[in-house]
């Protein structure tokens, strides 16, 4: 193993090591604009210059590789000279339009040069014009202005989707990032392109000129686009998200997430179910509660616990689950329990799955496996044969494209004795969203599932609330709560234990974290998701915890 | 010189010819390499004191000793006959009149050192040689040269001409390499040098049109003649390309280390400055080399003398300049030029040449301040250590060689607010003959 000095401290690291990730074993952050950690290593920006002994000319440190004996100044006079040229160099065509740039706030040449450069401007000359707004594909604007040329947008098409859309074309400081004759920047992850470019040069159609993004706050969170539950910063400004970005966890989702589930963060504003219903009537929660307690109190008594039937949505998260299971149990007294939820859709390699539902493994887990739990189908024969009078249903998915399937679902709602539902949405617009995840609205000939419930009661979003899902490969994944629920919505967790007082049991918890200790610290062990425990903490601090510090994105 | 080593047929019609060329020895050279082993044939060119003639000179035997021989998958001969360096026009002579040279030259490089397949790398502008090398490899597949089991050894080659999209950049050899393969010319970063990893991958010995046009000389006559006939650590007879307001301009073969004088005033070569010029420096292979001042004049064209005034041979085209040139100008002209060229990749080169252009035309516009010459110093200063490729730092060796050899004149701009020297047309540039 070689042994490196970097500024006079010496270390010994892995062959093959860079001069850059020994240096941020180290602890110095060395500033690079086109190293990526996820990507090849072009060494184009020169930002990343350090100072070898013997070696005349300043060395790429994302590129150059750690020999043993080697001594390496990250900060001397020369370096630090070398960072406020290239710096320097970068502005000479840059039109320092930060005002009016998305970026501003989050932006490696804004922060590089307050760090580095910082100096009275010595550029008089005319600046190279460049394309201002050039949407590369329906996802994104390019502004070739902007650009640094660091080429990670290109890199990122070539070696992580391989769609190979984007190029460099023309030459010197006239370059430009172009498509491919008769291409688009349209692959399921285009908008990664707009995360790892460090500057303001490509912008998110769906972003563009939204929010400053020093007004933002951020939160941990999860996507709830499919159930491989990409790790996100959900950004969101006045009670509203603005937007997703990834997360990085290198076991869920690396640095990346799709188009598509980028696009679910207009699920929890758009549709929304905003207050408890009773018939037609919008009421205050204490009606709805007394409600529910008078309806369900009489059918309960009427009715065989074999007449009465829960769907359980895996849109909801592990604690609203277990609120669920215990609801079922001990005030519904039923084991009829079906799956809800969204349909299945599109998949490719990459990370998009085709169930579109972020917590199917967490009813798996909370409920012991899903033998207990029967498909929906099944629901809709056992209530055409007239077996089910009562249903509690979780969210308004159904989840099939079959549309018989559904008409007939619809009809038998029509005869049941008494219908709850407890959902997030009014169903008024149309699963799946189009692709920019504007939901059209619904044909409504057909009552909605709201219209036809007996009692609707409003629950929030993951967004509004701490919560788990289990993703696809049993990783248990925390998210947290970003505002206060919206409009009269409460967490399911919530409503199952405010029903479940009010019908005389003992279901409610004072804390989440006490219901989470009966839910995962009691579970039998080969019950559990198999990686719940390690990574409850790993993707909270995701930073590479388990292995040495590699420099930033 | 008495004899013409690789100008023999440059003032022929017919020297393109195999039939003329092999009336003149052609061949013998490769016929004599395939009864050598690889490793004398190595040895020789290391012993010739043959230097890389494309700009770097790099000694070309030590260059070759680079190739693995002990790998199994094909390697490359890739030519550089992209020539593009402002000034030089001596490759093209070879491509033109004497392609069999260069082809034989090829035939043994592939014989040493095991190389499968040869790509001639020609410059788009020069395209009318292609047809030229063209029929010459033709002719040579028709005689067995060229094929399998060349000249009766298990060497198999072959030879391809490739024409460059045109771009100066595409003349570096990795910028070559990634144009060969139907990418941009974008430099890679060196290591892995293409010895190692070069075009496909695979080990690729990259040398210049004259380099490689040297070798049949140098196994024909021995390395002991050629290097004597040029000075230390620079063997061989040499081509010279002569521009500039002199007398004959052109290109002349004359010994590897032969002063700047005897080039510029002998009347077998560039018979001195045309009447009424006056010399105010020389540039002495190439734009990229510092320019140098008639103080110099008795500097002999050797790397190493060069270098020691902080110049370059390069490719030993030497640019001649008259005092009525303004400095300024050709600066400028010369940064506009790297500006152009420059692939775009490298920050420093991308935007540092331009807005160097832009300052030098501020300059020579009478809108230049006494800060900017600091400023092009500094600034080009920091082009020259911190790139992928050396066309960047060309720009530096030129500013900075400019500002220190003729600060007068960048002073009397600033000062007086226009150039003092008298502008230029088109027409200055038209052949005495049409006045
Ligand atoms: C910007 C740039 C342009 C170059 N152009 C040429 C060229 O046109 N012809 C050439 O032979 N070498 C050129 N070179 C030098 C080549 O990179 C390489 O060193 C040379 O072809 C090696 O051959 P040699 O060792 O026989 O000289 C250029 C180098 C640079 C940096
Ligand atoms: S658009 Fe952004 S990511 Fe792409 S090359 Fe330009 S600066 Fe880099
Ligand atoms: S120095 Fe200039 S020409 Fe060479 S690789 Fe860098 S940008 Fe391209
Ligand atoms: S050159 Fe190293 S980060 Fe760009």
């Amino acid at each position: 193993m070689p042994k490196v000095t970097i500024n006079n401290e010496e270390i010994e690291v892995d062959d093959g090591t860079t001069v850059m990730e020994a240096a941020a074993q180290l602890g110095y952050d060395i500033p690079h604009f086109c190293y990526h950690p996820a990507l090849s290593i072009p060494a184009n920006c020169r930002m990343c210059l350090v100072e070898v002994e013997d070696n005349p000319d300043l060395q790429p440190s994302c590129h150059m590789p750690v020999n043993d004996g080697m001594e390496v100044h990250t900060e001397s006079e020369r370096v630090v000279k070398a960072r406020k040229s290239v710096l320097e160099f970068i502005l000479v065509n840059h039109p320092v339009d930060c005002p009016i740039c998305d970026q501003a706030g989050e932006c490696k040449l804004q922060d590089y040069y307050m760090a580095y450069d910082a100096q009275e401007s010595r550029l008089r000359t005319e600046k190279v014009d460049g394309v201002k707004v050039y949407p590369l594909g329906p996802e994104v604007v390019y502004d070739g202005e902007r650009c640094i040329l660091c080429t990670r947008c290109v890199r990122f098409c070539e070696e992580i989707t391989e769609t190979d859309e984007l190029t460099t074309a023309q030459r010197g400081d006239h370059t430009e990032i172009r498509t491919f004759p008769g291409q688009e920047l349209d692959n399921n992850y285009s908008m990664c392109t707009v995360d790892i470019c460090p500057v303001g040069a490509l912008t998110a159609r769906d972003f563009r000129f939204k929010c400053r993004v020093w007004l933002m706050n951020t939160t941990d969170s999860v996507c709830t686009g499919c159930s491989q539950g990409c790790n996100i910063h959900l950004d969101h400004f006045r009670n509203e998200v603005q937007r997703y970005r990834p997360r990085y966890n290198p076991d869920v989702n690396d640095y990346w997430m799709c188009d598509p589930g980028r696009y679910t963060y207009k699920e929890v504003h758009q549709d929304r179910l905003e207050d408890p219903m009773v018939g037609d009537n919008v009421v205050n929660w204490h009606a709805a509660t007394q409600a529910y307690v008078s309806t369900m109190d009489e059918a309960l008594d009427t009715f065989e616990p074999s007449e009465r039937a829960m769907v359980l949505s895996p849109q909801v998260s592990c604690e609203g689950l277990h609120q669920a299971r215990r609801f079922a149990d001990e005030v519904l007294e039923t084991d009829r329990l079906y799956m809800g939820g969204k349909p299945g859709g599109e998949s490719d390699d990459l990370l998009m799955n085709a169930d579109k539902n972020p917590n199917r493994r967490g009813i798996e887990y909370v409920f012991g496996g899903l033998e207990a739990v029967d498909s929906f189908e099944s629901l809709v024969d056992a209530m055409e044969a007239g077996e089910i009078r009562v249903l509690h249903m979780m969210n308004k998915h159904i989840p099939t494209t079959d549309d018989a399937l559904r008409a007939r679902f619809v009809d038998a709602v029509a005869d049941l004795d008494l219908f709850v539902l407890q959902a997030m949405h009014r169903g008024e617009m149309v699963f799946p969203p189009d692709h920019r995840g504007d939901f059209p609205a619904a044909d409504l000939d057909d009552p909605t599932l709201v219209e036809l419930a007996d009692i609707a009661l409003p629950s929030s979003s993951h967004a509004e609330q701490d919560g788990t899902f289990v993703n696809e490969d049993g990783i248990a994944q925390p998210f947290s709560q970003s505002f206060k629920p919206l409009y009269n919505s409460q967490p399911d967790w919530q409503i199952f234990g405010r029903l479940g007082d009010e019908m005389g049991h003992s279901l409610s918890y004072r804390r989440l974290a006490d219901l989470r200790e009966e839910m995962f610290g009691d579970a039998e062990d080969d019950a559990k998701p198999k990686t719940l425990d390690d990574k409850q903490s790993k993707s909270r601090a995701p930073a590479d915890a388990a292995t040495q510090p590699t420099p930033a994105e | 010189m008495d004899e013409k080593i690789l100008s023999k047929f440059f003032d022929r019609d017919d020297g393109h010819k195999l039939e003329v060329y092999e009336d003149h020895g052609g061949y013998d050279a490769a016929r004599k390499a395939a009864e050598m082993s690889r490793e004398e044939i190595v040895n020789e060119v290391k012993a010739s004191n043959l230097r890389g003639r494309g700009g770097a000179g790099f000694p070309a035997g030590v260059k070759w000793s680079f190739i693995p021989q002990e790998t199994e998958e094909d390697k490359y001969l890739v030519v550089n006959a992209d020539e593009g360096e402002p000034g030089t026009f001596k490759d093209r002579q070879i491509m033109q009149r004497d392609p069999h040279q260069l082809i034989e030259g090829c035939i043994i490089t592939a014989m040493a050192l095991d190389l499968r397949y040869c790509y001639i790398y020609i410059r788009g502008e020069l395209k009318f040689t292609e047809d030229i090398i063209q029929d010459a490899i033709e002719e040579c597949y028709d005689k067995g040269y060229l094929g399998e089991d060349i000249f009766g050894t298990d060497q198999d080659l072959d030879i391809y001409t490739h024409i460059s999209a045109g771009a100066y950049i595409c003349g570096e050899e990795t910028g070559m390499i990634e144009g060969l393969e139907g990418k941009p010319g974008k430099p890679r970063i060196k290591p892995p040098f293409p010895a190692i990893v070069g075009v496909f991958d695979a080990p690729t010995l990259v040398n210049n049109v004259e380099s490689i046009a040297c070798v049949p000389p140098v196994i024909n006559r021995g390395a002991e003649w050629f290097a004597n006939l040029g000075v230390e650590k620079n063997g061989g007879p040499k081509l010279y390309g002569l521009s500039g307001p002199i007398k004959n301009p052109g290109v002349y073969e004359a010994p590897s280390g032969i002063t700047v004088r005897e080039l510029l005033e002998s009347p077998e070569y560039g018979g001195g400055m045309k009447e009424g010029k006056e010399l105010k420096a020389y540039i002495p292979g190439g734009s990229s080399c510092a320019v140098l001042t008639p103080d110099e004049l008795d500097r002999e064209m050797s790397f190493e003398a060069m270098r020691e005034v902080g110049s370059n041979l390069g490719t030993g085209c030497v640019t001649f300049v008259d005092q009525d040139t303004c400095m300024v100008r050709l600066a400028a002209r010369l940064a506009h030029f790297y500006h152009h060229e420059s692939c775009g990749q490298c920050t420093p080169c991308r935007d540092g040449t331009g807005w160097s252009a832009k300052v030098l035309d501020a300059i020579e516009a009478g809108r230049g301040r006494h800060e900017d010459l600091d400023l092009l110093e500094d600034m080009t200063g920091q082009i020259e250590h911190s790139t992928i490729c050396a066309l960047g730092p060309s720009l530096t060796f030129v500013v900075h060689s400019y500002l220190d050899k003729f600060p007068e004149e960048f002073e009397a701009h600033i000062e007086q607010g226009e150039c003092p020297f008298p502008s230029w047309s088109l027409d200055d540039t038209k052949p005495a003959a049409a006045e």
